[in-house]
């Protein structure tokens, strides 16, 4: 089990305090002397009672991490990895976003998820070229610059891979929302329309069909339909107010609102336009979903309407709440499909619901928060179901209801609803609830 | 299960533009089906669902960049197209793939294509008679086998393989191979997943050239779902997506969904077995401590006094305070020893030095500087 090693932590914490009065002894002698003497039986609190060694001498000079990193405390929230991911090694592989520690509907850049088919490729902005050809008059190379000096728009997509909880068809195997649902994030994404640059090119009425290939070692390349082309596809160059980081395609990516994680090609190279798709290896042998009548579905692009309890979760227990608490049950919700609407809660996975609340901004194909609010009573089992719907009238399927139809064996695209149960003393474990 | 009236289920959406009233006072959201099942929201007037746009930015010829030269295009149009666009001419024997595998391929993908270790396996036999696995399906039994989808069994087009091995491997040392390689690899696999071309045996004499290529005929080749070949190909992902059914989807309207009683009595709680996959690196923890440093070679040889002096120091050592390697300044300040010097930089004196000099450094590396500031 995945569980928290909270004795450990304990250990942790111990150990770092006692460093910390080592690295301070003047301070700490004073500290026991003067301010510290016990002098009633409850506790002051150590933390409240003497002067912090940041507060008593310099901090860092600006000069200092010119560009920022978060504090050193912070070191656990972080993406994490797992060999079970790795095509055999980590070049073709996952490392997945804490959405654990998620705050808003936005990531930041070093915490989203990263996925590649041959590694991460450093590409040299000076020697990017986009090449955009095929059924169109006027076949075009654009440099970054050029790329960049179309009219810009900005909007906040989440991306998806579509093995999202793909491997918890036959039964719950992560008891970690890190693992269970972290292959996403959601970001600023800054870029062209697709069809701005189109307007240049002169598209043949011919071309159906456009690939979109990127110029790493295994070549991504992905046939997306004209549709999607003409209306939101961009290409997009910043991710939350500066360039993509190179996980993420650097210097420009595509960005197909709310469809596959994979068909929004990294590094990208090359747009060709044809009448005909093009069956490249990532739309045939992996990202197509095996049925129980043996016929798999291709070219399966958003990603249907789902949604996760974040807190709490396994990574987050409940195990220091008081009887009586007033505490606040959050979530995420999203859909490929368009916006979300409405999210429901249930306390007894998945029998009877409640309306929860959304909150904050409520966007198209975009990470949407919602929140409740619980009296929490000690000692009370509970299990804990989130089930949302969007604009395009989906609601998420009851694990039978989609295993009914999907079988066990597709990997790809699983949004029924799932469960966290709270145990008595406020563990919280992944559990599924299915026939 | 959920008792959801299907009679009330929404069938898929006839209506061309539906408006929606949303929660953001006077705007009325645009939205319209498309092709994956979902909606979008096409810009009218100035804006799209709530974003602002700039009118003007659209329908606009900017003739930015530069037309491609047809040398360009053909050194990157490398795709091959299952109608064999983009297959260049050439041919490889069996044989000759079976020797290119052994000496680059075999490492990761196994012996004949077994995989291994977490990498593909490229046949796990018979093609014609794997490909009747696809219809099994682990349902309860953990035990039973599952659906095979190796390159033989599963994939519905040859150029895809073709293609794939041009483009992406070997996989550390990818677009090595010539096309007459290319031939002899996808001839050893051909050969591997038992199957023929054109009525023929791909045996171990095979020569595969571009012709007989044109003529493989994947066995899942009817395999896949919507039909996106032809004319209608388009039409036909839209028809699929538009009923919820074929990929085990639900649209319910909010009104009607299910809010009380809503599971099937057979519905279990089934657990994570065991620690589940939990090898997760870092391992989970959510405390909020300082990463443990450590101290390897690298890290303590690499450390730059004088670097971390000019970072550190500088902005007082050589203005308000004695300047490194200027001997008669420091000269008072070593009449009690160094180590006091040590002592006062490390605490911090009340004439003005910071703890450390108000640095990240570590004692030891603090004392290095101050080697470097005082010692020659």
């Amino acid at each position: 089990m995945t569980k928290i090693n909270h004795d450990n932590n304990e250990v942790l914490v111990s150990k770092s305090r006692r460093d910390f009065f080592k690295k301070t002894s003047v301070l700490s002698a004073v500290a026991a002397t003067g301010v510290l003497a016990p002098v009633t039986v409850s506790a002051d609190d150590n933390a409240i009672m003497h002067h912090p060694k940041w507060g008593q001498s310099w901090g860092d000079p600006v000069t200092k991490n010119l560009y920022g990193i978060p504090s050193a405390y912070e070191h656990n929230n972080t993406r994490r990895y797992t060999k079970l991911l790795a095509s055999g090694n980590y070049r073709a592989s996952i490392a997945v976003s804490p959405i654990h520690e998620s705050e808003g509907i936005i990531t930041p850049n070093g915490l989203f998820f990263s996925r590649s088919h041959g590694g991460t490729a450093h590409i040299d902005p000076n020697e990017f070229r986009l090449m955009i050809g095929g059924l169109v008059d006027k076949p075009i190379v654009l440099t970054l610059d050029q790329l960049k000096r179309y009219p810009s728009v900005t909007r906040i997509h989440f991306i998806e891979c579509p093995a999202n909880g793909g491997q918890e068809w036959r039964r719950p195997q992560y008891n970690s929302l890190q693992f269970a649902k972290g292959f996403m994030s959601c970001a600023e994404w800054t870029g062209v329309y697709i069809k701005t640059i189109l307007e240049d090119l002169g598209l043949s009425s011919k071309a159906k069909w456009m690939l979109a290939e990127g110029s790493d070692n295994s070549e991504m390349g992905r046939s997306i339909p004209i549709d999607k082309i003409l209306d939101d596809a961009m290409i997009v160059w910043g991710q939350n107010g500066e360039a993509l980081r190179p996980e993420q395609g650097y210097p420009a990516r595509l960005l197909l609102p709310g469809w596959e994680g994979n068909l929004c090609v990294k590094w990208l190279k090359r747009l060709d336009f044809a009448a005909e798709p093009w069956y490249a290896k990532e739309e045939t042998s992996k990202y197509t979903a095996l049925k129980p009548d043996g016929k798999a579905i291709q070219h399966f692009y958003a990603n249907e309407v789902n949604s996760t309890v974040v807190s709490p979760s396994p990574e987050k227990p409940w195990r220091d709440l008081k009887d009586g608490d007033m505490i606040e049950i959050e979530g995420l919700a999203w859909s490929g499909m368009g916006t979300i609407t409405t999210v429901d809660l249930s306390f007894d996975g998945g029998k009877n619901y409640v309306e929860a609340n959304l909150k904050g901004l409520v966007l198209p194909k975009c990470w949407t928060r919602w929140s409740y609010i619980h009296k929490y009573k000690k000692g009370q089992k509970l299990l804990l179901t989130s089930r949302a719907m969007d604009d395009a009238g989906f609601i998420q399927p009851t694990i039978d209801q989609e295993v009914s139809v999907m079988g066990v064996e597709s990997v790809y695209h699983r949004n029924a609803i799932e469960t966290w149960e709270v145990t008595e003393n406020g563990e919280v474990n992944h559990v599924q609830i299915r026939s | 299960m959920f008792k959801l009236d299907h009679k009330l289920l929404l069938s898929a959406v006839t209506i061309a533009t539906i408006f929606t009233t949303s929660g953001f006072a006077s705007s009325n959201i645009v939205s319209k089906p498309d092709i994956s099942g979902g909606v979008q929201y096409p810009i009218v007037g100035n804006r799209t669902h709530i974003y602002m746009v700039n009118p003007n930015a659209y329908g606009l010829k900017l003739n930015h960049g530069r037309p491609a030269t047809k040398n360009e295009i053909k050194a990157w149009n490398k795709d091959v197209m299952p109608d064999g666009t983009g297959l260049p001419e050439g041919n490889g024997s069996v044989e000759d793939g079976e020797e290119l595998y052994e000496s680059q391929c075999v490492m990761c993908h196994g012996d004949f294509g077994s995989g291994g270790a977490g990498y593909p396996a490229l046949s796990k036999g018979n093609a014609v008679e794997l490909q009747k696995t696809l219809t099994n399906n682990r349902w309860k039994d953990p035990e039973a086998d599952g659906p095979v989808r190796v390159f033989g069994s599963y994939w519905p087009q040859a150029s895809t393989l073709f293609w794939y091995i041009k483009d992406a491997m070997p996989h550390t040392k990818s677009k090595t191979l010539s096309d007459d390689e290319t031939y002899a690899l996808v001839a050893y696999i051909l050969n591997i997943n038992e199957m023929e071309i054109d009525g023929e045996e791909v045996d171990d004499e095979y020569v595969l050239n571009r012709e007989k290529f044109l003529k493989i005929k994947m066995p899942n080749i009817d395999g896949f779902v919507p039909n996106i070949d032809g004319p209608n190909g388009l039409e036909n992902v839209r028809e699929f997506y538009k009923k919820p059914k074929n990929y085990g989807a639900i649209k319910v309207k909010k009104s009607k969904r299910c809010m009380k009683d809503c599971q099937d009595s057979s519905a279990k709680i089934a657990r994570v077995q065991g620690a589940g996959i939990s090898d997760f690196h870092p391992p989970m923890n959510i405390t909020r401590d300082l990463p443990e440093i450590k101290e390897d070679s690298v890290h303590k040889t690499s450390f730059d006094a004088k670097k971390a002096y000019e970072t550190s120091c500088t902005m007082c050592h050589g203005a308000i305070a004695p300047e490194a390697k200027d001997k008669a300044a420091w000269t008072p300040y070593l009449e009690k020893g160094i180590d006091k010097v040590y002592a006062n930089g490390i605490s911090g004196t009340n004439k003005g030095m910071p703890a450390l000099g108000g640095s990240s450094l570590s004692e030891d590396e603090f004392k290095k500087v101050v080697d470097y500031m005082i010692k020659d």
